[in-house]
């Protein structure tokens, strides 16, 4: 078994860090544990635990700027948010199991509201990291606009946790808005969902959602959230039910918005077998690739932040897996994108046959650079 | 205007480099005249030193062939867009190569259906959304400059804007970039997707000003255009009441496109030069945007109006036209082109604070212009907390002068620190504030930084003597430095 370490301050986490690397152990880094299955990883030495690092170091509702330690869970962060009126514009899967905002920062975990709000890198105004030389390296600051020095925030949100461990982390946050609505509505062809999806896109509407839906073979479903104030967001779900009404359906109101999108976050926890793979892709290529993932498998469950072009797939049949995850894999590199295997039964999937993404080069050189000796999480393809 | 101090490295340099660099690319991509040299030596920052030679690349293989001779003879590269940098970015500081992109200033692909422009360097921002307005689309980060600032400027700088508040700058609207390392090595980062494999180079190389490599290709987002904005003025009596204002709108819930303030001499001096219409007898004005779906518009604006009355607001003006709207934002944007009215020469600052620092700091500022005797005009991104004192001088009283002026923007820098801000919102660190680098970061943040330049220029030859203390000429800040 791995050993379990629990530092309780950013100092102890880079003490620990550095006495690993003078040992040679190798180091995993958990936070709530939500992403331990993503992606591939070994058996480390030792299991570095985030939850000591917890809490708010500063908040200035005024500045609407909020920092705390990497270990804090995002539930927590939120409750601490809205008693002030406030939230984190992030909507990322796992928050119910426990994500911390370390861990959403280290996987680039976003959800719907990426298109409106940003995503982690956007919303992301400084971090302190412990390193494995033992030194906590700080970059950006705690102001909403700031360009002295590298944007060192933006290495190491999807990091993985290769290069360091983030110990605090600033945001910019918003008020809560006044009002929320969400509507759906149901296509019966990949390419009219996504068409319609594009049509709310290319407004100024600035949903908080626009999300398609495939949940096996039948019609793809479209589901739209809006949030702020009363006239714009009424407006939002206005012009959904006109686009559903000209391809000759329906849009129907959503009492709660919550029930309805949280699941759909949640497509990885709700996937039992087969295999979950996750694209990143141009706008327009979104459909194509749906109608790609339906011929490889005509089971395949689809979920699709439609706004930003990233689709997952949950490729159920396992006897026809490895020839429709390979034939997906590629399809997204074709069309302009990227795909990366979030779970599987089988680790040699999608693994090889990958192209190398452009400056692996200067990934790798990044890697050596703040961890020489390779000692953190050691399997991930990242910076190597 | 100071000459640079030059750090002196061994490699080929003057006439012979550049009767070399016209072997290599052919007479008409290389200048080396005097006179030609001259309109090199300055950008908008008050830093000059004259380069060995101008190449002006008409593709990215010209890039990387010029790279690869550079780094085999230790020349030193430094791009230039169009040299509106205000931190003296494109300054050869020692010397080498300019790189002007004049020549690769092409829109190569819009496309609709994506909402992404592939733009060439050196397109003049401006272009951008002009080119793409029929398809109803921007470029959201709008610098002053934007008239003749270019995209690899930006992408540089990681510019801001007016109408970054909402939106986001420049680095938020960046998914792609085709770089020439200081080796010659093309490499090609991001593409049209949000997201690739490996670690996000695109965002580590935004905003680096020209340090980890030469960006010749770039892929942007493009935004639908709202299709309705409100333009407000409001006219303060004091700078106290604008600042609150400010902070007031924001907790309100508000997130206006747009929060931009002037005080009263910078509007004395742009009413001078553009005729914008701002009260001369306001202590301080705001300009605030909001924009959007056209429904719930007018509420909006109503609630900044209530909220401005009740910060002593003395006039409110609401934009009726388009051509109204234009005339208020055209004084925001020509501000610091009419300070030349005021003195003939001016140092601006760009500091960042939070919002509700505002009226503690904009005190100080005025304390340090008492001080040291110079008028200093404040016109700035309020929203974002991100300030621009102006400070007038007279260049001709010599480079005594000039250093009293500096230390007077030393001087309002450490206060933006002490508040918990940066030394630098959106015109960059360059060669202007790199000795002030120490105020904001310790030696190991900066170690952790010289970590990834060395990954991306391990040769050092990739615009050297920017953004990283010089040894030598930063001594006394990095041994007074207080964190």
């Amino acid at each position: 078994m791995p050993r379990a370490e629990r530092p309780g301050t950013p100092e102890a986490c880079a003490e620990l860090l550095r006495a690993c690397a003078d040992a040679g152990r190798t180091v995993r880094v958990r936070g709530g544990g939500t992403k331990s299955d993503l992606g591939a990883q070994a058996r480390t030495d030792v299991v570095l635990e985030t939850g000591g690092l917890d809490g708010i170091v500063d908040h200035v509702p005024e500045d609407l700027t909020v920092t705390i330690r990497g270990g804090m869970t995002f539930a927590a962060l939120r409750d601490a948010l809205a008693s002030h009126g406030q939230f984190l514009p992030l909507d990322p899967p796992h928050v119910a199991r426990g994500a911390t905002v370390g861990g959403i920062i280290a996987a680039n975990s976003n959800g719907f509201g990426r298109y409106r709000y940003g995503s982690v890198r956007d919303l992301l105004l400084g971090i302190r990291a412990a390193l494995p030389d033992g030194t906590i390296a700080r970059a950006g600051g705690r102001v909403v606009k700031n360009v002295a020095g590298y944007d060192l925030n933006k290495l190491f949100v999807g990091s993985f946790g290769t290069l360091g461990v983030v110990v605090e982390a600033t945001f910019k946050i918003l008020p809560l808005p006044p009002v929320a609505r969400a509507a759906s509505a149901t296509f019966a062809s990949a390419e009219g969902v996504f068409g319609a999806a594009d049509a709310l896109v290319r407004t100024s509407l600035r949903p908080t959602a626009v999300v398609v839906e495939r949940s096996g073979p039948g019609p793809w479903r479209l589901l739209v959230a809006a949030a702020g104030e009363r006239a714009p967001v009424e407006r939002a779900m206005t012009e959904l039910g006109r686009i559903a009404a000209a391809h000759a359906g329906t849009a129907e109101a959503i009492a709660d918005p919550e029930s309805a999108l949280g699941p759909l976050r949640e497509l990885l926890d709700r996937s039992t077998g087969g295999a979950v793979l996750r694209a990143a892709l141009p706008l327009a290529t979104q459909a194509a690739f749906a109608e790609a993932a339906v011929r490889a498998d005509p089971d395949a469950r689809l979920v699709a932040d439609a706004a930003s072009g990233v689709v997952q797939v949950h490729l159920p049949d396992e006897s026809g897996m490895r020839s429709a995850a390979d034939a997906l894999l590629a399809s997204a590199h074709v069309l302009g994108g990227s795909a990366r295997m979030e779970r599987t039964a089988n680790p040699d999937l999608g693994v090889a046959g990958a192209p190398e993404p452009g400056g692996a080069f200067l990934g790798r050189r990044l890697k050596d650079a703040f961890d020489p000796r390779g000692i953190l999480e050691p399997a991930r393809s990242i910076g190597r | 205007m100071t000459a640079a101090p030059a750090v002196v490295r061994a490699g080929l340099r003057g006439a012979e480099l550049a009767g070399a660099l016209r072997d290599l690319l052919g007479a008409d991509k290389v200048l080396w005249a005097r006179e030609d040299l001259l309109l090199y030596e300055y950008d908008g920052a008050i830093d000059i030193a004259t380069p060995d030679a101008v190449v002006l690349p008409s593709e990215t293989a010209d890039v990387a062939k010029l790279a690869r001779f550079c780094a085999e003879h230790a020349v030193p590269l430094v791009p230039r867009g169009a040299g509106t940098g205000l931190s003296g970015g494109a300054i050869p500081v020692e010397g080498g190569v300019v790189i002007s992109f004049a020549r690769m200033s092409r829109i190569l692909e819009i496309d609709v259906p994506n909402l992404r422009a592939v733009v060439q360097p050196g397109l003049v921002n401006l272009h951008l959304s002009t080119a793409a307005a029929p398809s109803g689309l921007y470029f959201v980060p709008d610098p002053s400059s934007q008239k003749a600032c270019t995209l690899g400027g930006n992408v540089a700088e990681n510019s801001g804007g007016p109408h970054t508040l909402a939106y986001g700058v420049t680095t938020n609207h960046v998914t792609g970039l085709e770089l020439v390392l200081s080796d010659g090595t093309i490499v090609r980062l991001g593409g049209k997707a949000l997201e690739y494999d490996g670690y996000d180079l695109v965002g580590t190389f935004v905003g680096s000003e020209g340090t980890l490599g030469i960006v010749t290709e770039i892929t942007v987002k493009l935004t639908p255009l709202p299709e309705d904005k409100r333009t407000l003025m409001a006219a303060f009596p004091t700078m106290d009441d604008a600042s609150n204002t400010v902070s007031a709108i924001i907790g309100a819930g508000i997130v206006p496109s747009a929060i931009e303030m002037m005080d009263q001499l910078s509007t004395q001096a742009v009413e001078a030069s553009v005729g914008a219409g701002y009260p001369l007898d306001a202590g301080g004005i705001l300009l605030v945007e909001v924009d959007g779906v056209r429904d719930g518009l007018d509420d909006l604006l109503e609630r900044i109006e209530t909220i401005c009355r009740a910060s002593h607001a003395t006039q409110l003006r609401v934009a009726t036209t388009a051509l109204e709207r234009d005339k208020l934002w055209a004084g925001r944007k020509g501000a610091f082109a009419a300070m030349g009215r005021l003195a003939s020469d001016y140092y601006v600052q760009d500091g960042v604070i939070p919002r509700t620092k505002l009226p503690q700091v904009l005190r100080h500022v005025i304390d340090v212009g008492e001080r040291y005797g110079l008028r200093i005009a404040n016109v700035f991104h309020a929203g974002d907390g991100n300030l621009h004192p102006l400070i007038m001088f007279d260049g001709s009283k010599g480079p005594a002068e000039v250093e009293r002026v500096k230390e007077a923007g030393r001087e309002i820098l450490e206060m933006c620190i002490e508040v918990g801000g940066s030394i630098t919102g959106e015109h960059g660190v360059g060669m202007e504030k790199n000795c002030y680098m120490p105020l904001q970061y310790s030696p190991v943040d900066m170690a952790v930084m010289r970590r990834v330049k060395d990954a991306f220029d391990p040769l050092g030859l990739a615009n050297p003597g920017k953004v990283f203390p010089t040894p030598g000429k930063c001594k006394e800040f990095s041994l007074n430095a207080a964190r």
